[in-house]
């Protein structure tokens, strides 16, 4: 008798009513309008901008900085620590899918950047690496000698081939995070806790390799690869090229996994993991796919970090190094995937002109970062961007957006000047500070002083809108698509 | 549009397992000791819409939870649609088509309107699927169909933070209709909305009435009146009655659980 009554899937079939059809294709077709002319391109100014932006950086990366070195402006080693950098860029990329959109903090992402290294350095080390390899110490690398081996160990066999070392290098880190990812988090591992977990692992791995029983160097590491890497300007602009490519590459293979549907649940499982078990998803199948994904970027980044650096040892992967690379894309910003990208090279030239300028200045400078940053840009850089696309976007006016952006123009250009070697010589002068026993090169009094006519600026525009609005720090509804079509 | 709910009377089923949609058999849980939820017997026909009433403490929410999963019965049977779910994960429920609506609503915040509902679409649910795939025609249609009932179309591209409190209700009920499941448990769907806004959760609501078998929790009696169906009064975790409201209303061990001895 139920089943008289009762179609099998429990549920009686709706009947479709012309008009309620009708009035849903007409709003699909407003809807496509919309998507198309609202939500992919925002306002054709901000798209012009982006587009500007885009095509400047992509000119100055892969023409104008090799054109500047080739006549001989910039010198070789500024290039070839611009493709480092870059290296720490790729395993951005994948901090920011960990973190910045899964919402994952994982302080293990060095391990899995050296581990990519490591397996580069092992085949560097090989005479078909090119490595240095002398027959007075039996044709094994040097530090095999010194630990009294004769022969190559059997699990450094496989790495003279240097197809099987790229798919490690990827396939590696790719397998060990998915496997960890899998028993830490199908348990429900969050938040802190994983944080906990992936640092105590980095710690542990760093302990491991540092032995000299791993046969992979020990504390000093793995170095003695070809000098013609540093040295020469034919690799260190090939190098730097390629590292370039490699970015640009990660990041449209981020941006298609941010935008697919797989992207948003993503985001879903930042925002209220909780919710998505009531939707039939498992989380933590999305969090161990993203966790797999950044091991592999970072992994991808340590395979062309030995070759430029020219060495690799276990101080890469300890637990500072890990904390090191999320900070930096904190200051950059997360969720937002360029912000990854400019956080990485902002912090690592910060770090690298400071700590030779100031020496232990830098570690002052660093402290001070990370309070400024979370403190007054959460958003961290990306921040500025997008009040920049919102200011643009109803038209603000000159002054307004131009106060917006010059934070973000101002560290740009001292980027790019310290990263090429480019300041002129005037700004190079020391002067003493007082208290502190240590000089100052003008340079930075020049940074401090136009970050804080910045600052000033800011504020006076502030209060002037108050006094005329009256709305006292009145946070304003971000423009949005649909807003800008009612509006 | 027949109904089995007119034929059977859920409190006297020869076979609850397989007559009814949801059938909780000496159900309990317990916090610390404490008796959350002591259900002797419990049936939901088919798309039947049964409303459940009952004072703060009564385990109305603990019964939405311990049917989706979300919290263990410490002893009895569950039954949904004839499968013994006592034992089965969130997930697991929430694939055999058990939806959900929470007490206070959520969304996904930082998602737009439009993308909250696309992650309820029926159907695929795993990674690499997801990586590829793209919503029909037919699939938009039905997400805006919905969203242009409970007025969202305008906001689609917002996201959802900035909805107000009964936008996101809404939002929760719109992907708990597109999502369609074979249950929906609705807490407290008129929990903190205007009169207007109430008015046109409780039409959506009819307008499923029928169709689903749907279990709301409320406490606006104007609200459930307007409803109209079979309600389940719940006190201290137990069935306390079981009838149409003004049988219910009438009930006096329902007057001294509400109104106190």
């Amino acid at each position: 008798m139920l089943s008289d009554h009762t179609p099998e899937n429990g549920r009686a079939e709706r009947v479709p009513d012309p008009a309620a059809q009708a009035a849903a294709t007409e709003s699909r077709l407003a809807f496509e309008r919309s998507r198309t002319f609202v939500a992919r391109m925002p306002d054709p100014a901000v798209t012009r901008l982006r587009m500007f932006t885009v095509i400047g950086v992509l000119l100055l990366g892969f023409v104008v900085i090799p054109m500047l070195n080739w006549i001989g402006v910039v010198p070789d080693y500024k290039v070839n620590l611009l493709g480092k950098y870059l290296c720490f860029a790729i395993a951005a990329l994948g901090i920011d899918l960990i973190w910045g959109y899964t919402g994952l903090l994982s302080l293990c992402q060095a391990l899995f950047f050296c581990l990519g290294g490591y397996v580069m350095a092992m085949h560097l080390s090989l005479p078909q690496g090119w490595g240095d390899v002398r027959p007075e110490y039996n044709n094994i690398p040097q530090f095999m000698f010194f630990n009294n081996l004769t022969h190559l160990p059997a699990f450094w066999m496989p790495f003279t081939s240097f197809s099987f070392t790229i798919a490690t290098s990827i396939l590696l880190p790719g397998g060990i995070a998915a496997l960890l990812g899998f028993f830490i988090l199908r348990s429900r591992v969050r938040g802190v806790y994983f944080a906990i977990v992936t640092q105590a692992l980095a710690w542990g791995a760093w302990l491991l390799i540092s032995r000299n029983e791993m046969l992979l160097g020990g504390t000093n590491g793995l170095t003695n690869f070809d000098k013609d890497f540093t040295t020469t300007r034919r690799w260190i602009l090939g190098l730097y090229i390629l590292t370039l490519t490699v970015v640009v590459l990660a990041y449209l293979v981020c941006r298609a996994i941010v935008r697919s549907r797989l992207g948003r649940v993503l985001i879903a499982v930042r925002d209220r993991e909780t919710r998505l078990y009531f939707a039939g998803y498992k989380p933590y199948a999305y969090k161990v796919f993203a966790f797999a994904v950044g091991a592999m970027l970072a992994g991808l980044g340590g395979m062309l970090y030995p070759p430029q650096v020219g060495i690799i040892t276990p101080q890469d992967m300890n637990v500072e190094a890990s904390i090191f690379a999320v900070i930096a894309v904190a200051a950059g910003g997360r969720g937002r995937l360029w912000g990854a990208v400019y956080g990485a090279l902002l912090v690592n030239v910060l770090r690298s002109s400071l700590s030779s300028d100031l020496r232990s200045g830098w570690l002052l400078v660093d402290g001070l970062l990370f309070i400024v940053v979370p403190l007054f840009f959460a958003e961290g850089f990306v921040g500025i961007w997008s009040k920049l696309e919102e200011q643009v976007t109803i038209r603000a006016g000159f002054k307004r957006i131009g106060i917006t952006v010059s934070p973000l123009i101002i560290l740009s250009i001292f980027i790019l000047v310290e990263a090429l070697g480019l300041e002129p010589a005037a700004l190079q002068h020391t002067i003493p500070i007082p208290i502190m026993d240590t000089v100052i090169q003008w340079k930075y009094l020049l940074l401090i002083a136009l970050l804080g006519a910045n600052v000033a600026a800011y504020f006076s525009q502030r209060q002037n809108d108050r006094q005329t609005r009256g709305l006292a720090g009145f946070p304003p509804r971000p423009a949005t698509a649909a807003g800008r079509i009612a509006g | 549009m027949t109904t089995s709910a007119a034929q059977l009377d859920p409190a006297n089923l020869a076979d609850p397992v397989k007559e009814a949609m949801v059938y909780l058999s000496e159900v309990s849980v317990s916090f610390d000791g404490f008796k959350a939820l002591d259900i002797k017997r419990l049936c939901i026909l088919r798309n039947e819409l049964r409303v459940c009433i009952g004072p703060n403490g009564a385990g109305k929410t603990t019964m939405c939870d311990v049917i989706s999963g979300k919290t263990r019965a410490a002893t009895g049977k569950i039954y949904f649609d004839g499968v013994d779910i006592t034992h089965k994960k969130d997930v697991e429920i929430a694939r055999l088509g058990v939806g959900r609506k929470f007490q206070t609503p959520t969304v996904f915040d930082s998602l737009t309107v439009y993308e909250n509902m696309e992650l309820a679409l029926p159907g695929e649910r795993s990674v690499f699927r997801n990586l590829l795939t793209k919503e029909t025609h037919e699939q938009q249609d039905s997400i805006m169909v919905i969203l242009e009932r409970v007025k969202l179309t305008s906001d689609l591209h917002t996201p959802a933070k900035y909805l107000s409190h009964g936008q996101r209700q809404w939002l929760e009920i719109s992907m708990l209709m597109l999502s369609d499941p074979k249950l929906l448990l609705v807490d407290e769907p008129a929990a903190g909305l205007t009169d207007r806004e109430t008015d046109l959760t409780a039409e959506l609501l009819n307008e499923l009435k029928g169709h689903h078998t749907i279990i709301v929790i409320e406490h606006d009696m104007d609200f459930v009146r307007r409803l109209a169906s079979r309600v389940t009064v719940l006190n201290e975790g137990k069935v306390l009655a079981e009838g149409s409201l003004d049988q219910v209303q009438a009930n006096v061990d329902v007057i001294e659980a509400y109104l106190g001895r």
